[in-house]
C-alpha cells in the first residue's frame, strides 16, 4: 500500500475505534556503505527502509505501536495495539497531539550533491582512504577498517490536528582504522568524518590523522597515579558531553534522574562555559526544522556564562512545569515513544586556540581519546571513570604519548572547573560538538 | 513465510552476475515494551519489524543489501541490486531447494502475543514495589519489560531453507538512591530465551528489585575507589564480562579473519593461566544467549574457547571462514534483517574451577572485590579492554573493608588472562547486550569468582 493511502486509512480506523486524536510519525532512510580491505571491496551494503508509528489518545491515554509493513495486517495490529496499550497507561502527565507551529525555520533539507556521488565515486574514495593510509609509514602495514557510506533520510510527521510536515537530510561519511606495530607493541589510530558537504572530505587528511595517531601511540606507556591538569581534546570532550547530553533533559530532571532539577537560573558551571543547542546549525547533522512532535526548533544558550537558563523540553515536560516547549521532543527511533534530546549541543568556541590552552597549562595531560563511555560513566550519578589516551604537557608543549590509563570525576563538578574553551569546535559523529577544554583537576590511575 | 518458487528466484538473480553463494534472510519479528517510572506505568508500545536481506559472495567480496519490501517483486529488486555489485563473469548454479524447520531445543510455553497487557503492568508494577521497598534513600525506580518473538527464514543457495523462531522475555530494573545532593545507581536484568513462563520458572521479580536497590543504597554510602595497580577479584554472573571484552571479542572471526586480533596465529598455544578453561555455548536450554540455528541457518554449537590455557577454537561466520580457511561454528549473528551477520559470541563463559571462594579472598591481601560490574569496551587489535565496576569493596588484608565506587578495571585481555591465580567453584551467568558490527545481540556471560593477580584500577 502506498504511504499517503495506507495514513488516510489508518486514520479513518482509529476515529472509527474511539481514539479522540491522533498521528502518524514516518521516516525512511537509503543507505550505502562500501568497506575495503587490502585494496579489494570486502564489503558492501545498499539499504532501503522505513518505519511507521502510530500514536493516538484513548480514553485520555497516549497508546503507540509501530510496523516497517503497510499492509491490511498491520493497519489492524496497529490501531488495537495503541488502543490496548493506551488502556494500561497510567501516567497521568497531559501528553498531546500538535496542531504545528506559526511559523517554522527555513533550512537546507537534503544535499544534492551528496544524492549525485556514483556508488563508482565512493569506492574509489574508499580504496583512495585506505591506499593513502598505507602509504605513510612504514610501521602501518595494516587498516582495521576502511568504510565509506552516504545515508539520507526522511521524517514525515501528520496528525489529526491538521499538522503534516516533512524534512530530508543526508550525509557522507568516512572512517579509517588503521594498526601501527613496532616489535611486541601494537596500537591504532582512527579518523572519522560525518558531514552534508563533499568538499570536506580529504582522503589525505584523514589518512595523516589515523596514522599519526597510531605511530605516536607506539612509544605510549602509562603516567604516575595522581591528580593531573587536563585538556580534553575536542573529540574526547565532545563524545564526555554527549554521555552526559540527558543531565540537561527536563524529563530527567522531572523524574529525579537529573540534579538540575530546579536550577535553572543558577550558576551550575564556570563563567567560562556557554552550553548551545542549536538545532539550526549549518554544519552540524542534528539540524531540523521541527521536533518530534512537530513543534518549530529553537536556538538557546542552556547554559549561559555558567548560568542554567532551561532544561530541554518537549509538551509534555513544558505542561508539567508551566513553561513552553523548547521544541526539544525527540523519539530513539521512529518506534519509540516521545523522549527529549537535544538538537546540535556543543559547547560555545571561545577565540583561543589548542596551542594557547596547552602553552598556558604549561604541565599536564592532552586526553584525545576515552574509552568505554557506555559503561564508565554514569549519566545519573554525574560519576565517570573512563579508559584515556593523550599525550603528557610538559612546559607547555606536548611531549610523550600515553595510554593504559584512566580518567575519573564527575560531570556536574567538573562543569565548575572548566578553565578555559578553545576555539576549535568539532562536531562528531552526530549532533554533539565541543572544542577542547582544559579542567583544573581530574583523577588519573596509571602505574 | 516465502514460497520455494520464490526463493528460487530470487536466489538465480543474486547469482546471476557470477556469485558463487547466496542467501536470503528474512524476518518477521514483533515487539513489545512496558516502561514503569516513579510507580506509574509510563508507556506501552509494540513494534512490528519486518523485511529481508540478500548476500552475495564472490569470493572474499561480500554485498549486502536490505529491504522492506519483501514481495516477489522487492526481492528480485534487491537481488539485482546485489547482483549488481559482483560482476564476477562465470556462474555458480544454486542447488536445489530443501525446506526444513529448525529442531528446537528451546520450548517456549506462554508465548508474548498471548500475554494481555494488564499482566505485563502487574509485573513492573510488583517490581516496583520491592525496589521502593529495597532501602530507605531508594528515590527512583524505573522498570522497563520487554519481549521479541522473532520469526526467521533463511534460504541460500547450498540448498538450505529453514525457518525458526526465537522467542525472548527480559525485565530491567534501575534503582536510584539519593542523600538529595549525590545519586548512586544499581541496575538488575534478567531475561532468557523463554516467553512469560520466565517470571513463574526462573526470575523472582521481587528478589531481582531487591539486588538493585540494595546496590544502589550501598554505592550511596560508598567512598570514592582510589586508583592505583592492585589484586583484583571478579565476582562470578555478570563478572564474566571481562572474559567476554578481554579475550570474547578477540577471538570473534570479525576480528581474526583479518589479523586484527591479539590471538591471531595463537591457535594451540597457551594464551591464559592453565586453570582457565572458557566457553561459547549457544546450545544451553532456553538461555538468553542460545539459538536453534545462527542467522546464517546452521545449527548452534557448544565451543570450548581455551583449554586449560590453551586456545582451541575461535567463533566464524561463513564469509570470515572463507578467509580463514576454517569451517563455520554457528556463531554467525545478526541484530535483524538490516545487518550482515557475522561471528559474535552466544553464552559465554569461565568454567568452574577449583578454588574455594572465602579462600580468594583471605589470601589476596590488599585490593579490590568487584562484586558487581557494568559493561565495557575492547579493541582487539591491541587487547586493550576497559569496564566498569558498579559495585566494588576494598579488601584490606583479606578482609572486605568497605565499598567503594567508581573504580574502572583497564588493561589488555592477554596479561589479564595470564594473570588469574584463583578460579572459583561456583559458576552462574547474567545476562547483556552485546553491540558491534552486526548490530546489537543478545549475549550471557559468565563465570565463577576469579582473581588476577594484578590490574589497574582506575578511580579517584
Amino acid at each position: 500500500m502506498q504511504l499517503n493511502e495506507f495514513i488516510d486509512r489508518l486514520f479513518e480506523r482509529a476515529q472509527a475505534a474511539g481514539f479522540s486524536d491522533y498521528e502518524a510519525y514516518y521516516s525512511d532512510g537509503d543507505e550505502f556503505e562500501v568497506t575495503v580491505f587490502q585494496g579489494e571491496i570486502a564489503g558492501y551494503t545498499v539499504s532501503s527502509s522505513m518505519g511507521l508509528n502510530f500514536r493516538g489518545m484513548f480514553q485520555g491515554n497516549m497508546g503507540y505501536a509501530s510496523t516497517q509493513v503497510l499492509d491490511e495486517q498491520a493497519l489492524d495490529m496497529l490501531v488495537e495495539s495503541a488502543r490496548q496499550n493506551a488502556l494500561i497507561i497510567e501516567d497521568t502527565d497531559q501528553q498531546f497531539i500538535f496542531p504545528g507551529s506559526e511559523r517554522y525555520p527555513d533550512l537546507p533539507g537534503a544535499n544534492p550533491r551528496i544524492a549525485e556521488i556514483s556508488e563508482q565515486q565512493k569506492i574509489e574514495w574508499a580504496l583512495e582512504l585506505e591506499k593513502a593510509a598505507l602509504s605513510l609509514d612504514e610501521r602501518v602495514k595494516q587498516v582495521q577498517s576502511c568504510v565509506l557510506a552516504t545515508v539520507s533520510g526522511t521524517v514525515r510527521i501528520k496528525n489529526s490536528k491538521g499538522l503534516d510536515v516533512s524534512h530530508s537530510s543526508n550525509a557522507l561519511e568516512a572512517y579509517i582504522s588503521v594498526v601501527a606495530r613496532q616489535g611486541d607493541k601494537v596500537s591504532t589510530g582512527s579518523d572519522l568524518l560525518a558531514t552534508h558537504e563533499v568538499e570536506d572530505l580529504n582522503i589525505r587528511e584523514m589518512a595523516n590523522r589515523a596514522v599519526k595517531e597510531a605511530v605516536e601511540a607506539l612509544s605510549a606507556r602509562p603516567v604516575a597515579s595522581g591528580e593531573y591538569k587536563v585538556i580534553l581534546k575536542n573529540d574526547a570532550a565532545a563524545d564526555l558531553l554527549g554521555t552526559f547530553s540527558g543531565i540537561f533533559s527536563a524529563e530527567s530532571a522531572q523524574k529525579g534522574l537529573s540534579l538540575l532539577k530546579g536550577r535553572e537560573g543558577q550558576q551550575i558551571a564556570s563563567p567560562n562555559v556557554t552550553l548551545m543547542d542549536n538545532p539550526h546549525h549549518p554544519t552540524a547533522l542534528g539540524s531540523a526544522p521541527f521536533d518530534d512532535e512537530g513543534v518549530a526548533t529553537t536556538v538557546k544558550a542552556v547554559i549561559d556564562k555558567g548560568v542554567l537558563t532551561t532544561l530541554l523540553h518537549n509538551l509534555k515536560t513544558a505542561n508539567k512545569q508551566g513553561v513552553q516547549t523548547t521544541g526539544n521532543a525527540a523519539k530513539g527511533s521512529y518506534a519509540a515513544p516521545v523522549g527529549v534530546a537535544p538538537g546540535n549541543f556543543y559547547f560555545e568556541p571561545s577565540q583561543t586556540s589548542l596551542d594557547e590552552l596547552i602553552a598556558e597549562m604549561g604541565n599536564g595531560l592532552l586526553i584525545t581519546d576515552l574509552q568505554g563511555l557506555h559503561a564508565g560513566a554514569n549519566g545519573i550519578s554525574g560519576d565517570f571513570s573512563l579508559g584515556a589516551k593523550g599525550y603528557l604537557v610538559e612546559g607547555g608543549k606536548i611531549g610523550r604519548a600515553v595510554d593504559q590509563i584512566t580518567v575519573a570525576g564527575n560531570f556536574y563538578q567538573m562543569l565548575n572547573v572548566i578553565e578555559k574553551v578553545a576555539s576549535d569546535l568539532k562536531f562528531g559523529f552526530g549532533r554533539v560538538g565541543s572544542p577542547s577544554i582544559r579542567v583544573s583537576g581530574l583523577s588519573v590511575a596509571g602505574q | 513465510m516465502i514460497s520455494k518458487r520464490i526463493a528460487e528466484n530470487v536466489i538465480e538473480a543474486a547469482m546471476a552476475t557470477g556469485g558463487d553463494f547466496a542467501e536470503i534472510f528474512m524476518e518477521d519479528t514483533r515487539k513489545n515494551n512496558v516502561s514503569l517510572t516513579d510507580g506509574k506505568l509510563e508507556t506501552a508500545a509494540a513494534n512490528r519489524i519486518h523485511g529481508a536481506g540478500i548476500r552475495v559472495f564472490n569470493g572474499l567480496n561480500s554485498v549486502y543489501v536490505y529491504t522492506n519490501d519483501t514481495g516477489e517483486e522487492g526481492l528480485i529488486r534487491s537481488a539485482r541490486q546485489a547482483a549488481q555489485a559482483i560482476r564476477a563473469g562465470g556462474r555458480h548454479q544454486p542447488l536445489p531447494l530443501r525446506g526444513s524447520l529448525a529442531a528446537n531445543i528451546h520450548p517456549i510455553s506462554v508465548l508474548p502475543g498471548d500475554v494481555p497487557g494488564q499482566k505485563r503492568a502487574n509485573l513492573v508494577h510488583r517490581a516496583y514495589d520491592a525496589a521502593r521497598a529495597g532501602g530507605e534513600s531508594v528515590s527512583q525506580v524505573r522498570v522497563n519489560l520487554g519481549d521479541v518473538d522473532q520469526e526467521v527464514y533463511i534460504v541460500n543457495s547450498e540448498g538450505l531453507m529453514v525457518g525458526d523462531r526465537r522467542v525472548y522475555t527480559r525485565m530491567g530494573i534501575s534503582v536510584v538512591a539519593s542523600d538529595g545532593k549525590e545519586n548512586q545507581t544499581g541496575f538488575v536484568g534478567p531475561g532468557a530465551m523463554m516467553g512469560y513462563e520466565l517470571f513463574e520458572t526462573r526470575v523472582d521479580v521481587e528478589r531481582a528489585a531487591r539486588e538493585a536497590a540494595r546496590t544502589a543504597c550501598v554505592m550511596l554510602s560508598a567512598d570514592q575507589c582510589p586508583a592505583g595497580v592492585m589484586p583484583v577479584v571478579i565476582d562470578g554472573g555478570f563478572g564474566g564480562v571481562i572474559f567476554h571484552e578481554a579475550c570474547g571479542h578477540s577471538l570473534e572471526a570479525t576480528a581474526v579473519a583479518r589479523g586484527n586480533s591479539e590471538f591471531c596465529g595463537k591457535m594451540g598455544k597457551q594464551v591464559a593461566s592453565p586453570i582457565v578453561t572458557a566457553i561459547d555455548d549457544g546450545t544451553i536450554a532456553n538461555e538468553w544467549g542460545s539459538l536453534n540455528i545462527d542467522d546464517e541457518g546452521t545449527p548452534t554449537t557448544r565451543l570450548v574457547l581455551i583449554e586449560k590455557g590453551i586456545l582451541k577454537n575461535y567463533m566464524i561466520d561463513k564469509l570470515n571462514g572463507r578467509r580463514m580457511n576454517m569451517p563455520v561454528t554457528g556463531s554467525a549473528r545478526r541484530q535483524s534483517y538490516s545487518f550482515a551477520p557475522t561471528s559474535r559470541m552466544r553464552n559465554t563463559f569461565i568454567a568452574p574451577g577449583e578454588h574455594d571462594e572465602d579462600e580468594i579472598i583471605r589470601t589476596m591481601g590488599d585490593g579490590l572485590y568487584a562484586r558487581q560490574m557494568g559493561g565495557g569496551s575492547v579493541n582487539p587489535a591491541t587487547g586493550e579492554f576497559n569496564f566498569a565496576v558498579t559495585e566494588g569493596y576494598l579488601v584490606k588484608d583479606g578482609k572486605i573493608d568497605r565499598p567503594v565506587r567508581g573504580a574502572t578495571l583497564i588493561g589488555k585481555g592477554s596479561e589479564v588472562l595470564m594473570r588469574i591465580d584463583r578460579v572459583g567453584k561456583k559458576m552462574w551467568m547474567a545476562q547483556g547486550v552485546c553491540g558491534s558490527v552486526s548490530g546489537s545481540v543478545n549475549t550471557n556471560v559468565g563465570q565463577p569468582m576469579i582473581r588476577v593477580t594484578q590490574m589497574t584500577v582506575g578511580g579517584r
